[in-house]
């Protein structure tokens, strides 16, 4: 069964009367015993790989020195042919015989440590990957845990005796009630502006071109035939003179 | 390995949200625990471990929602358009209650940390609102 088969087998039987909490021990539980079986796994596999290593490296030993044999009779067989003993030369040639046929059985034994060890190897990388996983997965677990406990610890201060959590419904309640809150009070405020203050006035005055910084056509016309003609001419001296005069006009009228 | 210490992500986050929204929750592990004005006083929960940093808020108690089934499947489609943050059902003071969390890797910068916060609390609004037909009080 993986891992998150247990964990799920586990959440069906006791979600529904212990909650989480017990998950999460239980879930740790089985990650902990994951993580040895894993790392055993991994020691188990560690030592069969040294062990099929030194197996290899005996017989490839065993291998070299018959190859020195194989070679060693090849040079007693053609010194016996140049000799012309043919007696001897096929005695030594039924050793050698014995010694490639060996050779041969070598060869396949070699082969055969080979493949142990390349299956080794990738069970080894897989148990290490699964045991980095797990690894993994005990802190996200532990996380959650601790993220939980804090929140309890948070929810427990707030809520009191009722227990209740708040969430972001509450905080989305509490946010449009603001935004109530603000909308009426700026609508209120605009209310007493216009009803108290002098805006329903002011707005009267400025229809009527009454007011001074109103910029009716009467009140553009008015100034300019107050000023003198100077003030057509463009000249860089006029315009000090207008503002004086722009100041007396608006303190009169205050 | 972790390149924060809970201390120290508390000073950075501190300065980040302001000293008065950031603080310590005095548990076994420490947490820390971030009021985010603006979400409507929202509170996201953070816990540091070797492996990584887990960030949390409540989004409902499962007791609010009045269609559970319609609710899940909402969030299982909701998830996977959700930048930064997950959607979960965990306990929380022996109540079910439905969590919109991240997890980010341990050497995360403080500004990535503070983007997940803020990320995941507008996530959390919008995920409300977006689920508010299924839950009791719409």
């Amino acid at each position: 069964m993986s891992l998150l088969q247990k964990i799920l087998t586990l959440f069906r039987g006791t979600a529904h009367e212990a909650g989480q909490a017990v998950v999460d021990a239980n879930a740790l539980k089985i990650l902990d015993q994951e993580i040895r079986d894993a790392g055993n796994e991994l020691i188990r596999s560690k030592e069969e790989l040294t062990k099929v290593m030194a197996q290899r490296q005996l017989q490839a030993n065993r291998s070299k020195d018959r190859f020195a044999k194989k070679a060693e009779y090849e040079t007693y067989i053609a010194g016996a042919l140049r000799q012309g003993n043919e007696q001897l030369a096929r005695e030594v040639a039924e050793r050698l015989a014995a010694v490639e046929t060996d050779l041969k059985n070598d060869e396949q034994a070699i082969a055969s440590y080979d493949a142990s060890i390349t299956q080794l190897k990738t069970a080894i990388t897989a148990t290490e990957r699964k045991l980095a996983r797990v690894k993994q997965q005990v802190d996200t677990v532990k996380a959650t845990e601790a993220v939980q406990r804090a929140q309890t610890a948070v929810a427990a201060r707030h809520s009191g005796a009722t227990g209740k959590v708040t969430t972001a419904l509450d905080s989305l309640e509490r946010i449009q009630q603001r935004q109530a809150e603000r909308g009426a009070r700026l609508q209120a405020a605009a209310q007493l502006e216009s009803e108290t203050g002098d805006g329903d006035l002011n707005a009267k005055l400025a229809n009527a071109g009454l007011l001074p910084e109103s910029a009716s056509v009467d009140n553009i016309l008015e100034r300019f035939r107050e000023k003198p003609v100077q003030q057509l001419s463009h000249e860089p001296l006029s315009l000090p003179a207008v503002e004086i005069k722009d100041v007396e006009h608006v303190e009169r009228k205050n | 390995m972790s390149r924060w210490t809970t201390q120290e992500l508390l000073t950075r986050l501190a300065a980040s949200f302001g000293a008065d929204n950031v603080e310590e929750v005095p548990t076994a592990d420490a947490a820390i625990q971030i009021t985010l004005p603006e979400a409507g006083d929202l509170g996201v929960t953070i816990a540091l471990t070797d492996r990584e940093i887990f960030v949390s808020t409540p989004l409902v108690e499962a007791a609010q929602v009045r269609d559970a089934a319609g609710f899940n499947e909402a969030c299982l489609r909701l998830n996977p358009i959700n930048p930064l943050s997950n959607l979960g059902l965990t306990t929380i003071n022996d109540r079910d209650v439905y969590i919109v969390f991240g997890e980010m890797a341990p050497d995360s910068t403080a500004e990535q940390v503070e983007l997940e916060i803020r990320t995941l609390a507008d996530n959390a609004i919008d995920a409300v609102e977006a689920l508010k037909s299924y839950l009791v009080s719409a």
